[in-house]
Parts: C-alpha cells; structure tokens; sequence
C-alpha cells in the first residue's frame, strides 16, 4: 500500500457516497450495534498496537498498566492530532522553524541549527490532553463533549531542546509583543476550517521552562508525536504543546481563533465549572496549569486475584509542578484511607511513581481508590464533588479500580 | 456541483502532498462501521470529509439535544458544508442510530 492509497480510497469513498446518494443505491456495509463496537487496536508507525479511537485524525489511546512506569516508552505514548492532514514524512533538509512577526529579525531555523545554536536543556514532564479522563464526567453527570477518553491521553517522557526563550531572544523580540503565536504542519481538510493555532503570553513564553523540544526518552520524537519538533510546556495541559512545530509568531496584539477562544476553554470563575446554566453562558478563559491526580496501573478493572497474594498495587500521581506530597490508598471504596509509598523522585513536572503492598485475606468484591495531594495542599476530588463543565475537560477525580479476591 | 468540488479538493491536497513526502511513513486505514440506513451515506459523505467514523463510534449513545450540538460545531466552527436539509438528516441518523430522543440535556 502506498501513501496516496487511502487518500484515493477516502476520494473513491465520496464518489460513491455521491453515487448512491443519486441513485439510491445500496452500498454494502459492516452491520454492528454500537453495544457491540470495541475500539480497535491496531499498530501505527513506531506505536505498538493501541486503543484506535480513530485512524483520522489519528486518536491512539494508551492502556492503564502504562501507569506502572514513571516514564511512558515512546512506543506507547498517547497520539491526538485535530487535523487529517498531517505530513508522513519529513525532509529535514528542506523542513524550517520560521521565527517571525514583532520580532528584530525573522529567523528560519534548521534542526541543526536547533542542536547546535542553543543550549540543550532537559525536563522530565507529563504530557496531558485537556479532555483526558472525560468519558468519567459521565458517571457524576451529564456526558460531555468531545473525545471520550478514558485516562489514557497522558504519558511522561524526557524532553530534550532548546529553550523557547533563547529562540525568541536570538530573533529579538520587539518591546511592543504581548503574546507568542505557535502552529505546526497539520492542516483542515478543507480551507475555511480553522487551522490549530494556539497563543501564549509573551511572559509565559519567555519563562526559562518552556523548550522546543528535539528528542524524546533519548531518541528523535516519533511522527505521530510531533517529529521533529514540539513545544514543551511544562505543568500545562498539552494543547499548545504543538507538534511538528513549523512557526512562531510573536505578536502585538491578540489574535482571536476557534482553537484559543472556544475550544479548550472553561468558565472564567474559581472552580472552572458550571454553577447553574448553560456552559456557553460564562465568559470564557482557556485551561492552562494542571490538577493535581493519580491513577492506578495495576491491578487492571475486573481482575480476579488469589486470596493471600501479595499484589503490589502501583501507579502514578502528578501535578502542575508544585510536587506531590502524599497519596493515600482505599480498599474500602472509600471508607478508609492509608498512605502509599512514593517512590523515585523524577522531578517536579514528572510522575510521582507510588505503590501499596496488599495481601488481601477475605474473598469478595473490593475497590480500590487513589487520591492525591500536593504540597500547596491540592486534593483530588471525589467523583461525586467534581465540578463540571461541558467541554469535560481537567478531569482528575479519584481514580477507582474494581477487582475480585477469589 | 460541490460534491464534486469537495473531491477536486481531495485530490488536489493529495498531490501537494506528494511534493512534500518522499518517503512516507505508512498509516494504517480501518474501515470503521457504519450502520445502514436513515441515509447514512450522507452521514458518511459529510463526516468522513474531516475524520473517520471513529469519533462517532467513541462517543456512545447520545441524546437528540447532544448530536444536535455537535452537528452545530462542526457546520459553524470547523465550516463543514452541509447544507441545512442535510444537517437535520445527519442529526437524525445519528439519534436514530447512536443515540436517543430527549429534549433536556444530554
């Protein structure tokens, strides 16, 4: 199969849906309930296979014992692009990262010039989709738009590349610049839909943490990643983490888009959710830093497990880069709480790896919960007590786990 | 026509893909399952001009008001271009088949 096949099957698939729709033909198809649909896992260039939520704009969902590593392998690592079309491969001869706008002077930089101008900096830091977790909104409340991921739209890798700012700096950035513009190489199927453009703060985007980064976990970042460059922002969820990042825009003045001002926003008041109302009826602000949450990597939902095992329950917890200060385990849904084991330290953007030693003495059903809390005193709510709001996005509730003592 | 037109787009972006790839990573196609009838072609024909059936398969059973919505967003923020009759066929299709009549709420 070549590259073009798909985009003539795609073609080949409107012409006929244009065909049958003249001539009401019937066109044959897969019958299946939706009860029945089980989400694909297939394997996508450099992924192992994963949870396929859809094939385009490729959507690939990691699975929950991932969360039993502090560092996500590249070849596990979540994938959620917004556009369809997205280059599939790169010449690096040819591929820039133009510089331009309210700058002294426009750069147009080579990944070479990445490497070898810049200082090389490292951070180890969750990456995290806004909407991660959102299928859970549901179980306390009404669904919620969009992606319903479940918490596999997050990992944690070593980012390594040059600062944003020493970019900026080299290109001088002019006194009048109130915000930085980012976009990358995916682009609408079709002109009038808005491309994914997103802007920081011009103080954010001169803040020493940002990099643009080169490498992953010690090796170029994989395609569906970002290759061969993406924004990190550490302690903010990963919408403007952009990949295959191609421009830089440093502007004097807001520039209103769908991707700022509509998508990825949350009412603008303490709780970020809606009090009483419709969503759209609160002045709108986009989400930035982190919440504070854990989730269970093992044991995986439904497991049976032999009485008087020794089942070393394990997971992750992380915040917006204040660090976390405990997480408490429940094996009574609840009722009770005792302090976990944090373990390896990898930096106060990274995941908090922990784990609970249990040796479980009764038969039956239990759950297992998580909670965490941070050293600013951040703590996860209960499911029943997160505020909500349309776009269910930030999610970070307590994480539970059902599993049978047999 | 512009169905015709959306086709020319297609093909044309395919070759100026061309320029730019020479040696392109391979992705997978899965031929995600659409349930026949309630005119579902035109689902099909709008919907997949922008993404697979995937993200209609992901969103479960959903009310009247929330497939209404999204239709909306996709018409008025990403500029998809069905025209009026066709939206209210989409909305029914997926109400029918991916979804459940209720006025209130989600």
């Amino acid at each position: 199969m070549d590259q073009f096949s798909r985009r003539n099957f795609l073609g080949a698939g409107l012409i006929l849906g244009a065909s049958t729709l003249f001539a009401k033909e019937a066109v044959k198809q897969t019958v299946t309930s939706t009860k029945e649909f089980v989400t694909p896992i297939i394997a996508f260039p450099e992924k192992k296979p994963m949870k396929t939520i859809s094939d385009r704009p490729p959507l690939l969902e990691s699975s929950r014992d991932v969360y039993t590593k502090a560092i996500t392998p590249n070849d596990e690592f979540f994938v959620r692009w917004h556009m369809p079309d997205i280059p599939t491969y790169i010449d690096l001869n040819e591929f820039r990262l133009e510089v331009k706008g309210s700058v002294n002077s426009i750069l147009s930089l080579s990944l070479d010039d990445l490497k070898s101008k810049f200082e090389p900096v490292e951070v180890t830091s969750v990456l995290q989709c806004g909407g991660n977790s959102r299928k859970y909104f549901s179980g306390s409340g009404p669904a919620t738009h969009g992606v319903q991921w479940g918490h596999g739209a997050m990992g944690c890798a070593v980012w390594k590349g040059a600062r944003l700012k020493d970019i900026l700096n080299m290109a001088g950035v002019n006194a009048t610049a109130k915000y930085v513009g980012v976009n990358g190489l995916e682009k609408p199927a079709m002109e009038e839909t808005p491309i994914f453009f997103r802007e920081l703060p011009i103080d954010e985007a001169l803040n020493d943490e940002l990099i643009v980064a080169y490498s992953m976990n010690g090796e170029d970042i994989p395609y569906l990643n970002g290759f061969p460059l993406k924004l990190i922002i550490p302690g903010h969820f990963s919408d403007s983490w952009v990949k295959m990042l191609s421009e830089i825009t440093v502007l004097d003045e807001y520039k209103k888009s769908f991707f700022m001002d509509v998508a990825y926003t949350v009412p603008d008041n303490d709780c970020e959710c809606v009090i009483s109302g419709s969503d759209f009826e609160y002045k709108r602000k986009p989400i930035t830093q982190m919440k504070v949450k854990s989730v269970i990597g093992y044991p995986a939902p439904n497991s049976v497990i032999k009485k008087g095992s020794r089942v070393k329950i394990s997971g992750i917890a992380f915040d917006q880069g204040k660090g976390i200060k405990e997480v408490m385990i429940s094996l009574d849904a609840g009722k009770s709480w005792n302090p976990a084991t944090l373990e390896k330290d990898h930096g106060k953007f990274a995941y908090r790896p922990w784990s609970f030693s249990w040796e479980p003495k009764q038969k039956g059903e239990y759950i297992i919960m998580v909670r965490a809390i941070n050293r600013i005193g951040n703590i996860q709510p209960l499911p029943g007590d997160i505020g909500w709001n349309a776009g269910g996005y930030q999610y970070n509730a307590v994480d539970s786990v059902n599993v049978k003592i047999v | 026509m512009k169905i015709n037109l959306l086709i020319a787009g297609l093909l044309l972006t395919a070759t100026t893909l061309f320029s730019q790839v020479s040696k392109p990573i391979e992705m997978p196609y899965y031929d995600y399952p659409i349930e026949v009838g309630d005119h579902h072609e035109v689902t099909q024909q709008y919907c997949l001009i922008c993404h697979s059936f995937g993200y209609v398969l992901n969103q479960g059973k959903k009310s009247r008001p929330y497939w209404t919505g999204t239709v909306a967003k996709m018409v008025n923020e990403f500029k998809a271009p069905i025209p009026k009759e066709d939206q209210q066929i989409i909305i029914n299709y997926l109400v029918k088949h991916y979804g459940y009549e209720s006025t209130t709420g989600h």
